[in-house]
């Protein structure tokens, strides 16, 4: 079917709307009454807008957009769980050390020889470290190359 | 003569050692953000901004610097056009038709000097423009009531798309769910929660810094992955510059016209920079008709969009500036800069921030200076740079995202959510979701909701407050028809704009 992602992104959001407009309704009117606006009156009518926008995108779908199968997909999942890990690791492991495997690993995957990528990811995160905790004195986490 | 006056005071903000150091410094990084593709001006400013609020910048000193890249990227983009043909930004589309014939002719060097004397003209008469245009707009603007405010963020949000914009319906849905982001956190008139969901980091709403860093800077490394463009390797050699006064001077007539048609297209809604290179240079074409040698390398075909887009971005700031509404998504996200620094953009800011506005201003006189300056003699800085290739840059400038957003709240919770933006980013932008009309909602969210309040108060809930003023309805009519236009004029535009592309003879 064309426009496939087009229907899954209107069905998506339609959920979304129905379950934010739906939340919005359940909220404890304000203490003193409610006036002509109260909490719910503006996101109700987002709610509305983008129940239309939806089935808008369900009925009326653009073509089929062009969707990285194969290598490119492994390669884009590395990317995004590499960010994850890098925060994840960031104040256990130090600024320094986490960035050197993070920068280096991407700049590796994105073409860079693996030793030019983590020489560079090295370089570039102990120029920032040393710019931001001594430079502009904003402290960046030293984990386990702090020095007590 | 007032106006006069307030510059002046502006040149004393802007003239001091400590802002001009700043400004020089946003052009050299606004130019290298142009110039080097996929890394749009955008993109830089946001990545920029985290960094401006941690270094403890005063206000008027963080502004300088973001409207001293923003006007550097213009100058940038023209850099990679000419050199690689490839736009280093979009506005810079145009340049590549006539850019990059010259440099294969061996006039590369000609090409980038006068085409940097032509950003700094379009420069310049976009500046006078807004010299002389914001402070009426401002004036005006001040009899807006709620009502109308209200039906001016509609009319932004329908003309963002533009005039070439390809499914509105894809703007709205953008739109609302910006809204519906901002809306997150405890309510400001009633004290309730809203969709906290009892987690103590949403209840302050979600940081619209960390949303604009995500949406543009993660999405883009992951759109390069993708695509896995490997461009910057090319070792190009500038040579001299053999350009002659009489032939500068025989540009005159194209810079100036480039320059206010760029300043126009830049302050209308829905047209921006692309469109006002677009425009320059068609109009170029057919004033000079069969004498000139448009798309062969006429000298006249870099002027004419350059000078247009530089004319534009500074036509761009109107709005933003008088009405606290940006046309564009680097004026979205200055504006963006503005509010994380407690400055109420609109028309009261000429009045209670007259500093800081009319120091901008200054700044841009300064910056063109500056840019003109930079850009001549140390083009080939810039050239060498552009020939970092991506696979380097693009991981850095992402660490630089990472340690922007990480030292304004020192919690890992707001990277892991910029990262989650920087997905559903990549999606949108898949999807053809448009990400400006995202931020712009982020930010414009809590001024709609206060305005609709405020009318309904007033009117005692009567909702036909609404649009009961000519001027109200008058927006409503024109954001109505900024939905519909694009659906009929976009396709031919969107032709015209690849034809003309396509006509030149670039190919090698």
């Amino acid at each position: 079917m064309s426009g496939l992602s087009d229907r899954i992104l209107g069905l998506g959001l339609l959920v979304l709307a129905v379950a934010y407009g739906w939340v919005a309704q359940q909220w404890p009117e304000p203490f003193g009454g409610s006036e002509g606006v109260g909490p719910e009156t503006f996101p109700t009518i987002l709610s509305v807008v983008l129940v239309i926008g939806s089935l808008y995108l369900m009925v009326k779908p653009d073509p089929e957009a062009q969707w990285p199968w194969g290598k490119t997909t492994i390669e884009l999942l590395v990317a995004v769980v590499v960010l994850v890990i890098y925060t994840f690791l960031m104040e256990p492991l130090g600024f320094v050390i986490s960035t050197t495997l993070a920068v280096g690993t991407l700049s590796w995957r994105m073409g860079a020889p693996p030793r030019k990528a983590f020489i560079t990811g090295l370089l570039s995160a102990v120029v920032v470290f040393v710019l931001f905790n001594y430079g502009l004195s904003l402290s960046l986490p030293a984990g386990l190359l702090e020095i007590n | 003569m007032e106006t006069l006056g307030y510059l002046m005071d502006g040149f004393a903000v802007a003239l001091t050692p400590y802002n001009l150091m700043f400004a020089l410094a946003g052009a050299f990084l606004g130019t290298l953000i142009g110039c080097l593709p996929g890394l749009g001006p955008a993109n830089g400013v946001a990545i920029l901004i985290p960094l401006a609020f941690t270094l403890g910048l005063p206000p008027e000193t963080a502004m300088i610097l973001l409207t001293s890249v923003y006007a550097g990227a213009m100058y940038g983009g023209r850099i990679s056009s000419i050199l690689l043909n490839i736009p280093g930004d979009e506005p810079a589309m145009m340049t590549c038709l006539d850019g990059y014939p010259m440099a294969q002719k061996g006039r590369a060097a000609d090409a980038l000097a006068i085409s940097a004397v032509a950003s700094f003209a379009g420069g310049l008469i976009g500046t006078i423009g807004l010299i002389l245009l914001a402070p009426i707009l401002a004036r005006f603007a001040l009899t807006f009531g709620p009502a109308e405010y209200f039906a001016l963020f509609i009319l932004a949000f329908a003309t963002l798309g533009g005039i070439t914009g390809k499914n509105p319906m894809k703007t709205v849905i953008a739109a609302t769910i910006g809204i519906m982001i901002s809306t997150v956190g405890i309510d400001i008139s009633t004290g309730t929660q809203r969709y906290t969901f009892g987690v103590l980091e949403l209840y302050e709403g979600i940081d619209f810094i960390l949303a604009i860093v995500g949406l543009f800077a993660i999405s883009e490394l992951l759109f390069f992955l993708e695509s896995r463009i490997k461009s910057g390797h090319k070792k190009v050699n500038v040579g001299k510059v053999t350009l002659t006064l009489k032939e500068l001077v025989s540009t005159v007539p194209t810079q100036l016209r480039g320059g206010v048609l760029g300043f126009i297209a830049g302050v209308l809604p829905g047209a921006g920079a692309s469109l006002g290179s677009f425009i320059s240079y068609t109009l170029e074409k057919q004033v000079i008709g069969k004498k000139g040698s448009f798309g062969e390398g006429d000298i006249r075909g870099v002027v004419a969009p350059e000078a247009g887009n530089n004319g534009a971005a500074s036509g761009a700031l109107v709005p933003m500036l008088t009405l606290g509404v940006p046309g564009s998504g680097t004026t979205a996200v200055l504006l963006a800069m503005l509010i994380s620094l407690n400055i109420t953009p609109g028309p009261l800011m000429f009045t209670q921030n007259a500093d800081i506005v009319w120091g901008v201003i200054a700044a841009l006189l300064i910056g063109n200076v500056l840019l003109l300056l930079l850009n001549i003699p140390m083009i080939g800085v810039f050239v060498r740079l552009l020939s970092i290739p991506p696979a380097y840059l693009l991981p850095i400038v992402t660490m630089v995202a990472f340690v922007g957003i990480y030292s304004i709240s020192h919690s890992t919770f707001d990277l892991y959510f910029m990262v989650a933006f920087g997905v559903a980013g990549y999606f949108m932008r898949k999807l053809e979701i448009p990400l400006v009309p995202i931020i712009l909602g982020l930010l414009l969210g809590p001024e709609m909701e206060k305005n609709l309040g405020h009318a309904l108060i007033l009117s005692d809930g009567d909702w036909s407050t609404l649009w009961a003023s000519p001027l109200a309805l008058g927006l409503w009519l024109v954001a109505g028809l900024g939905l519909v236009l694009p659906v009929i004029v976009g396709p031919i535009l969107r032709r015209r704009m690849r034809s003309a592309i396509e006509e030149g003879p670039v190919s090698d």
